[in-house]
Parts: structure tokens; C-alpha cells; sequence
């Protein structure tokens, strides 16, 4: 095993930064497309409901199911790989924004009103901030599930430490087969832990003690 | 809309000096919500004078706070106008609007987010005004309403206690020194004390300040002791009386008022005499550091039982008998909590209860920015029960104009057969205009539907 | 999950039928109306699913087939590989809740109470290895089969269960727990007759989450040659059938949304009135 480290070391360590930032990246896009859909929906009570259904059903379509879907017009390649990724991690993001622009009490966005900000300036100074503890916990739950989707999306060729499951998977039984399984899973799930972390520290410094539990 | 004009006297403007409020007219204003028979606000005509402090008292469910929120456009007038200072602000920007009316609900309305110093700093920002200055000014408004700026300034509305906040949505709303204050419930989530003590403090800042406040509130106690006019409304924003409190209490316009008023009317005639308005008793004064013996030799000399310590803003921080300063070497400067402490604007009424609940038999009264200005015993309130038991109630020679010309009034009086013409004439034209106020449906709709949420 | 938005939109479907109406009218509309709600998203999931299943097979039936996607294709061999992946996931499920209910309610118990923390810890972790690494590694341990792909599937799918069985039995009023005991039931009999009816809904939406990461998981099977729909993505794959790959997606897709559906039929139906 550290052999099989030690000989690839590199190789890892360049795998599980595309990986992560593969993750990262996706995350970032996920949280700005959630983010706006959950400030056009949440005022209609019709709306938030459908993008609710949306985000409880897109959840249930497995992640092999999509890329498979995906590899069928995009080919192989990065592309798929973005977008499913980026798929799964905007739903529980666009969930817990809406949860947390529709929880933010009434009276907070009246006085807004009354005080003379307008409805962009109350969504954007008042609403968000507000909801943004609620946002960065959907953010945190998305982190762990897409970084092993990210693994599972490197059947379609596309980047990071799922490429080594699967060489390992086609040379199993042979030299070193095993090794690169571990490698990447085990790669998966402490790529996880540091984003964890950093997503908490990023609380730490965005979230104000004002708001914060 | 000229004919509407020509029916209402224009508003009073600020005349007298240190007005720094401007008058509002509500000019024949009707709100239907759509989905409802009645309307919520029928056809209310109302002026608010300058300067002085106005309180809407009603049922639950009358109107009241609909009135007051039309008046910053918070909820658009199906019908009317609204005018502010002489210019009509039905139109205009609605946020521009009320960027320059301060604004207050209950509990403060703060943001949880942002520090004191940022929520009151939110709308000079807003109105692009420099970082220094925005600083100063929020520091000038934390001692305005008695809080000290270092301790308070960077600290988060959790960290502060209801009355705090209470105090901060003041200061917020007071910000852009704008000329009106609108007060929805504003003292409905403190405890009793406290409420007390922020309305006295409102009073000072108005002596001070003289804006123009209009409050809504469902305590008629709270009415008669803020309120230099107080509207009476029944349903559908229907008003009974508008009147000086005095008139309301001594000659209520009919049996609704006096339902409202409910019993013991007597006793808060005992609210419309304020502290001020007696005669207070000196006292000997120290201050912290000095040494009790001298104090007590001043106490003894000027035949006193007590003296008041005063810290350096003149604020009564302890009062300590003979007996205290007896058995203590030097004057402390730590503040007594459970000190006996009225406005100066207070009523004999809240006088009177802070009296019995700190059982000294009298308390201190402090003014403006709290300071100290003398003290006030049982027997000066008795001798103004019985004064103003004698004193006849005067005739107000000024009322300012309130009446409702719409359908409610129309079936209660078939008097006014001349209005009743208009009236048909505006609910032809306000069915053509239901359509239209929807727009402005939003505010109610989100209220109800978070709180259908919150009940989950 | 979804249900909090069921029960608001008949909350909300109540108070507008009330408005208008004759009070006794309005409360036989409102019920039914409330009852209609409270199905509504359950009848236009299903209704959906029917409609996407139909679309497939009448996109399968008019397309021009090669000999090999119509022999990879036909209806029996679509049928195994169905069972298949339906025999892993009840399979997988059945263990799974032989498992980790019990486990849960043990760790919930004050003799084992210091543990859930940890053990919620090291789930959470676990939660963030990937599917089809554990898939993966445990073939090149156990070998190659239907029973090394069952019991990946079981790792994967115990940890919501696990973990809602016990947040479930945690967040049952302390006070009920109390008044139970107060009222002379034995620690068995709380835990039967007030924790555990209280704790179904949680429960139950576990039970769901499982199985829709199971069905999912389930497709990854085939790399590990355990069976199941998996394979037709695979197959498609290798061999470039746009055809076979795209149905087979869609039917691990169309699989997940149903068992998703009846679980929230259970819960439903399963949920203590009163709640």
C-alpha cells in the first residue's frame, strides 16, 4: 500500500485537487443558481411547493442513472461530469433557501419596507443574510453527497479520484488493484472531511454573532 | 379631486417654533383587500397637525393599523390621497417615501444580523450619507434614548433586553431625523415597568424633538398618557371621537367611546395630570467619591430624611436614607437597580405605582436625558386627585378635522344626504379600481401566509 | 421532507374554500378539499411516473432498433434484470431494518446513551464514502457476486436508518416519556406505546431515504456483476447503444421515483393521527 502511494504520489495528489475542485466549483454554481431560484419562488406558496416536489424528486434520480442519461447527447468527457454534479448539489441548496427566506419572520421585512429599502435592497441585505446560516447547512449536506457522486461521475471520463475505483475495478485481481480502490475512496472521504471543515470555517467568518446559534 | 380639496381645511403648518414635524392629511382614503365585503378603510378623512402626538385606539380588526400604514404606503389607499408637509405622496416612490418616515413596530423590528450601530446607521446609509457622519450620528441618537453609545454600539439585538431594543428601533427610526414617526404597537412586547419607563422616555424625546407621531395602540391607558390627540375607531377605520384625551374621558361622544373607555374613567382622569405639572420637592444632592459624613451633615441641615446621588450627567444613581449614610464611609458609584424613578412627563397615575411598588412613599423624577429634577410624594398626588376631581373639563377649541364619508357612515347618519351623492360616485369608481389595488395585497398576504407556515 | 408542504397546502386549500361559503357547506368542501391536498402531490407523482414508463415504451416500440439492442432489449430480459435490481434492493432493505432499527433503539437506551454521539460521528463520515468505492471494495473482498453487491448495499443503506431511527426516538417529548413511567408503564411498555408510534414519521422517512439510495446503489451492481438494471448502462456504454444505455437510466430513474412513491404512501397512511 505504501508503495502504491509512495510511486504515485503526484498522480494522487493531482486527482484529488481536481476532484475537490471539481466539487468546489460545482458547489459555487449550485449555491448561485439555488439561491436565485429560491428568491423568485419563495413569496408564491405555489411555487415553493413545486420547487420543493422538484428538489425531493430530483433526489431520488440516482446519480449513475443521470450520467448515463447525460453521456447519451454530451458524449464523454467534463461536461457530463459538471453538470450532474452541480444537479445534485443545487437541490438541497435551493431546499434549505427557500426554508430559510420563508422562515425569516414578517415583521423583520416589514420594518425593512418601513424603513424605505426596496424589495431587491430587502432581499438582498436583510433576507439573505438572514437566511444564510439555513443556505450554508444545505451547502454542507450537498458537499458530502457530491463528492462521492463526483467519484461515480468518473465513469464518464470526467475528472478526480473516482478514475482510480474504476482502474482498480477493471485491473481487479491483478497488481495493485486493490491499492487504487482504497486510494480513492479513501481519498473521497478525507477530501470530504477538509470541505466540511472549510465550509464551517467559511460559517465562522460569513455568518455574524448576531445570528449565530 | 379639487371638489375633495375644497372640503378639507389644508393642514396646519408648522408654525410655532421647534416643530420639527410636518402635518399629514388623509383625504377621503378607502382600502379594500380583495376577497372582503367591507372595506378595511372606508372613506376616512384626517388631520394630523404638526408636532404633535397622535394615538389610534380601537377594537382588534378596526382599521387602525391599516391607517397608519397607508400613511408611509406600506399598504397602498385603494382611493384617496395621502398627504405629507402639503405635498400629496400618493404617488411617489414608495421607498423614497419612506425612507423619510420613521418607522417603528414592536419589539423594534431589529436586524439580527447587523450590529446597534449599523441598524440605526441603515437609512442615513441609504441616503448616501458619509461614514463620520453616519457615526456621530448614531452616537447622538444612543444618548437621545439613553443608551451609552461605547457599551452599546457594536452589540447585537440578542444581546440586548426587550426595552433596549425597543429603545434602538426608536433611535433607528428617528435616524434620518425624519419629520413624521409612525408607531405600530410599539411598547406591546415589554413588561409593564419597562413599557412605563419607555413612554416617559418618548415624552422627553418629544419635548424634545417635537416631531409628528402617530401610534397605534390597543392600551387606552397608553393613549391617554402619550397622546396630544386620541382617535377612537370602530370598524372599518370608522371614527368614533377625535378629541384631546381629556375631552374623550370627560365627555365621550357616544355609548361606543364610552364602552371603550371602559370603568373607572375617575381614576384615569388621574393619567392626564403629568408630574411636571405639580410641584416637586428639592433635595440634597451628592455625588459618588465624596465622603457619606458630609452628606449627611447637608441632609440634617436642610431637614431632609434622604439625599439623591447624582453621577456626572446629573443622573440619580442611589437614594440613601439618614440611616444609610450613616453607617457608610464613602458614596459609592454604583447604580441602585431598584431606584424609584418617574419622568417628568409622567402621569400622577405611573407616579402614584412606582410610589406603592418601592414603597418609599415618593420617588425621583428625572427629565430630559434622565437627569434629576426633584421628588415627588404621595401627598402632592393626593392633593392633585382632588383638584382635578373639582376641575371642569374645558372645551377644545382646535379639534383637528376627522370624519368618514364612507358607506358605514352613510347608512349610520341619513343626515348628510349632500355626501351621500358622493359616495355613490366613489364606490362606482372604487369597483373599477379594486382591480388595481391588489398590487398592493402582498405585505397582508405575506404576513398571514409565513405565520399559516409557521404554524406548522 | 415534501409532507411539510402537503400539510401547508391543505391548511391553506381550507382557509380559502372557508371564506366565501355557508359555514356547514364550507366545512364538507374544505375536508374534501383538504383530503384532495394532502393526495395531490402523491397522485401527480404517480400519474407522472405512468406517463414518463408509457413515453419510454412508445419511444422503445417506434424506434429503429439494431438486432442487438432488440435482443438486449426484449421485454423478458428486461423483466430479469428489473427483479434483479428489485431482489437487491428488498433484500438489501429487509437486513438493513433487521439491523438498524433495533441498533438504534439500543443506542437510545440509557446503558448505550454515550454512544450515539460517536456512532452518529462516524455515520456522517461513513455518509461521505463513496457508493461505488464500498461497491467496489467489497467485490475485491468477498469476491464478485449478488451476495458482495447485497452486502454493500446493506453498509450504504444502514446509516439513514440508523440515524433516523434515533433522532426519531431522541425527539419524543421528554415530559410524554415521564408521564408515561409516572403513570406506572414499564420502560417496555414506553417505548412501545408512546416512543415509537411518536417516532414512525422520522422513522419512516428513513425507511424511504434508504430505499431510494438502495435502488440507486443497486444500478451500481453490475460493475461487480451482482445483477440489476445497472447493466444496460454498461452495456450501452461499452458497446455505444444510445438506446439501451438511455432505458436503462431511465429505468433505474423511473424505479427510484416509485419506490419513493409508495414509501410516501406508507408514511401517509402510516402516520399516528394527531400529528
Amino acid at each position: 500500500m505504501w508503495d502504491f502511494l509512495g510511486d504515485r504520489y503526484e498522480q494522487i495528489l493531482f486527482s484529488g485537487w481536481q476532484h475537490f475542485s471539481l466539487v468546489v466549483q460545482c458547489l459555487i454554481l449550485a449555491t448561485v443558481i439555488a439561491v436565485i431560484i429560491a428568491s423568485l419562488v419563495y413569496r408564491s406558496k405555489g411555487l415553493t411547493s413545486v420547487v420543493n416536489s422538484v428538489s425531493a424528486i430530483g433526489l431520488t434520480i440516482p446519480a449513475f442513472a443521470l450520467i448515463g442519461l447525460l453521456i447519451a447527447p454530451l458524449g464523454f468527457g467534463v461536461t457530463p461530469a459538471v453538470i450532474v454534479v452541480a444537479f445534485f448539489a443545487a437541490l438541497p441548496i435551493l431546499r434549505n433557501a427557500v426554508v430559510g427566506l420563508s422562515g425569516i419572520a414578517p415583521s423583520i421585512v416589514e420594518s425593512a419596507r418601513g424603513i424605505g429599502m426596496s424589495r431587491f435592497r430587502t432581499l438582498l441585505q436583510v433576507e439573505l443574510p438572514m437566511a444564510w446560516p439555513i443556505i450554508l447547512t444545505g451547502v454542507r449536506v450537498s458537499a458530502q453527497m457530491v463528492m462521492g457522486i463526483a467519484a461515480v461521475a468518473a465513469y464518464s471520463l470526467g475528472p478526480g479520484l473516482g478514475g482510480f475505483i474504476f482502474s482498480g475495478l477493471s485491473r481487479s485481481g491483478g497488481a495493485n488493484s486493490l491499492e487504487s480502490v482504497l486510494t480513492g475512496v479513501i481519498g473521497v472521504i478525507v477530501l470530504a472531511l477538509i470541505l466540511d471543515l472549510l465550509l464551517v470555517g467559511l460559517g465562522r467568518l460569513t455568518i455574524p454573532r448576531g445570528i449565530r446559534v | 379631486m379639487s371638489e375633495r380639496n375644497a372640503s378639507t381645511s389644508p393642514a396646519p403648518s408648522a408654525a410655532s417654533t421647534g416643530i420639527t414635524g410636518a402635518s399629514i392629511l388623509l383625504d377621503h382614503v378607502t382600502k379594500r383587500f380583495p376577497g372582503q365585503v367591507h372595506p378595511a378603510v372606508d372613506g376616512l378623512t384626517m388631520e394630523i397637525p404638526a408636532g404633535k402626538i397622535v394615538m389610534f385606539v380601537g377594537p382588534s380588526g378596526c382599521g387602525k393599523t391599516t391607517t397608519l400604514k397607508m400613511i408611509n404606503r406600506l399598504i397602498e389607499p385603494t382611493e384617496g390621497r395621502i398627504v405629507v408637509d402639503g405635498d400629496d405622496v400618493t404617488e411617489m416612490n414608495g421607498d423614497t417615501l419612506r425612507r423619510g418616515i420613521g418607522y417603528v413596530i414592536q419589539a423594534g423590528g431589529l436586524f439580527p444580523h447587523m450590529t446597534v450601530a449599523t441598524n440605526i446607521g441603515i437609512v442615513p446609509k441609504m441616503l448616501g450619507w458619509d461614514k463620520a457622519r453616519i457615526a456621530a450620528r448614531v452616537d447622538e441618537l444612543l444618548e437621545l434614548v439613553s443608551l451609552d453609545p461605547a457599551l452599546y454600539r457594536d452589540r447585537y439585538p440578542k444581546e440586548l433586553s426587550g426595552g433596549q431594543q425597543q429603545r434602538v428601533g426608536v433611535a433607528r427610526a428617528l435616524a434620518a431625523d425624519p419629520p413624521v414617526l409612525l408607531m405600530d404597537e410599539p411598547f406591546g412586547a415589554v413588561d409593564p415597568i419597562t413599557r412605563l419607563r419607555l413612554q416617559d422616555e418618548l415624552l422627553n424625546i418629544q419635548d424634545e424633538l417635537q416631531k409628528t407621531i402617530v401610534c397605534v395602540t390597543h392600551d387606552f391607558d397608553e393613549a391617554v398618557k402619550l397622546g396630544d390627540w386620541i382617535a377612537i375607531f370602530n370598524e372599518g377605520a370608522q371614527l368614533e371621537q377625535y378629541d384631546t384625551p381629556e375631552r374623550i374621558l370627560g365627555d365621550p361622544a357616544n355609548e361606543f367611546v364610552e364602552n371603550f373607555i371602559g370603568s373607572g374613567a375617575g381614576l384615569k382622569q388621574l393619567t392626564l395630570t403629568r408630574v411636571e405639572e405639580v410641584g416637586l420637592a428639592d433635595a440634597v444632592i451628592g455625588n459618588p467619591g465624596e465622603r457619606a459624613a458630609d452628606v449627611l451633615a447637608r441632609v440634617a441641615e436642610a431637614g431632609h430624611g434622604h439625599a439623591v446621588i447624582v453621577d456626572d450627567r446629573h443622573r440619580p444613581i442611589q437614594w440613601l436614607s439618614r440611616r444609610k449614610l450613616g453607617r457608610l464611609d464613602l458614596i459609592s458609584a454604583v447604580p441602585d437597580p431598584k431606584l424609584p424613578v418617574v419622568g417628568i412627563r409622567a402621569t400622577l397615575n405611573d407616579a402614584l405605582d412606582t410610589m406603592l411598588v418601592s414603597s418609599a412613599g415618593a420617588a425621583l423624577v428625572t427629565g430630559r436625558r434622565d437627569m434629576f429634577k426633584g421628588v415627588i410624594d404621595v401627598r402632592t398626588v393626593m392633593d392633585a386627585i382632588t383638584r382635578s376631581q373639582t376641575a371642569a373639563v374645558l372645551e377644545s377649541d382646535k379639534a383637528p378635522v376627522g370624519l368618514n364619508t364612507g358607506m358605514f357612515q352613510a347608512q349610520a347618519s341619513a343626515a348628510e344626504a349632500a355626501e351621500a351623492e358622493l359616495i355613490g360616485a366613489e364606490s362606482s369608481s372604487a369597483q373599477s379600481s379594486s382591480a388595481q389595488s391588489s398590487s398592493a395585497q402582498p405585505i397582508e398576504a405575506d404576513g398571514s401566509g409565513a405565520d399559516a407556515r409557521a404554524a406548522q | 421532507m415534501s409532507t411539510g408542504s402537503l400539510k401547508a397546502e391543505a391548511g391553506i386549500a381550507g382557509g380559502d374554500s372557508a371564506a366565501g361559503l355557508p359555514i356547514a357547506a364550507a366545512a364538507t368542501v374544505s375536508r374534501a378539499r383538504t383530503v384532495w391536498a394532502s393526495w395531490r402531490g402523491l397522485v401527480y407523482q404517480l400519474a407522472g411516473i405512468i406517463l414518463a414508463g408509457l413515453a419510454l415504451l412508445v419511444w422503445l416500440l417506434t424506434a429503429d432498433l439494431s438486432a442487438i439492442e432488440l435482443r438486449t432489449l426484449a421485454p423478458a430480459a428486461l423483466w430479469v434484470y428489473t427483479l434483479e435490481h428489485l431482489q437487491l434492493t428488498l433484500l438489501a432493505a429487509v437486513i438493513v431494518l433487521v439491523i438498524a432499527i433495533p441498533l438504534g433503539i439500543a443506542l437510545t437506551r440509557k446503558p448505550l446513551r454515550f454512544l450515539t454521539a460517536p456512532v452518529l460521528a462516524i455515520a456522517n463520515i461513513g455518509q461521505a464514502a463513496p457508493a461505488v468505492g464500498v461497491v467496489v471494495l467489497l467485490a475485491l473482498w468477498v469476491g464478485f457476486s449478488f451476495w458482495a453487491a447485497t452486502l454493500s448495499l446493506v453498509l450504504y443503506a444502514v446509516l439513514p436508518v440508523l440515524r433516523n431511527t434515533m433522532i426519531g426516538l431522541d425527539q419524543v417529548d421528554a415530559r410524554l416519556v415521564e408521564a408515561g413511567r409516572g403513570m406506572g408503564m414499564s420502560a417496555t411498555a414506553v417505548l412501545f406505546r408512546v416512543e415509537l408510534p411518536l417516532a414512525v414519521p422520522v422513522m419512516l422517512s428513513g425507511v424511504r431515504t434508504a430505499l431510494v439510495l438502495l435502488v440507486g446503489t443497486a444500478a451500481l451492481a453490475t460493475f461487480i456483476n451482482g445483477g440489476g438494471l445497472g447493466i444496460l448502462i454498461t452495456t450501452g456504454v461499452n458497446l455505444s447503444l444510445t438506446t439501451v444505455l438511455v432505458t436503462g437510466a431511465l429505468l433505474v430513474a423511473l424505479l427510484a421515483l416509485l419506490i419513493d412513491w409508495v414509501g410516501r404512501v406508507v408514511e401517509h397512511v402510516a402516520r399516528p393521527k394527531g400529528l
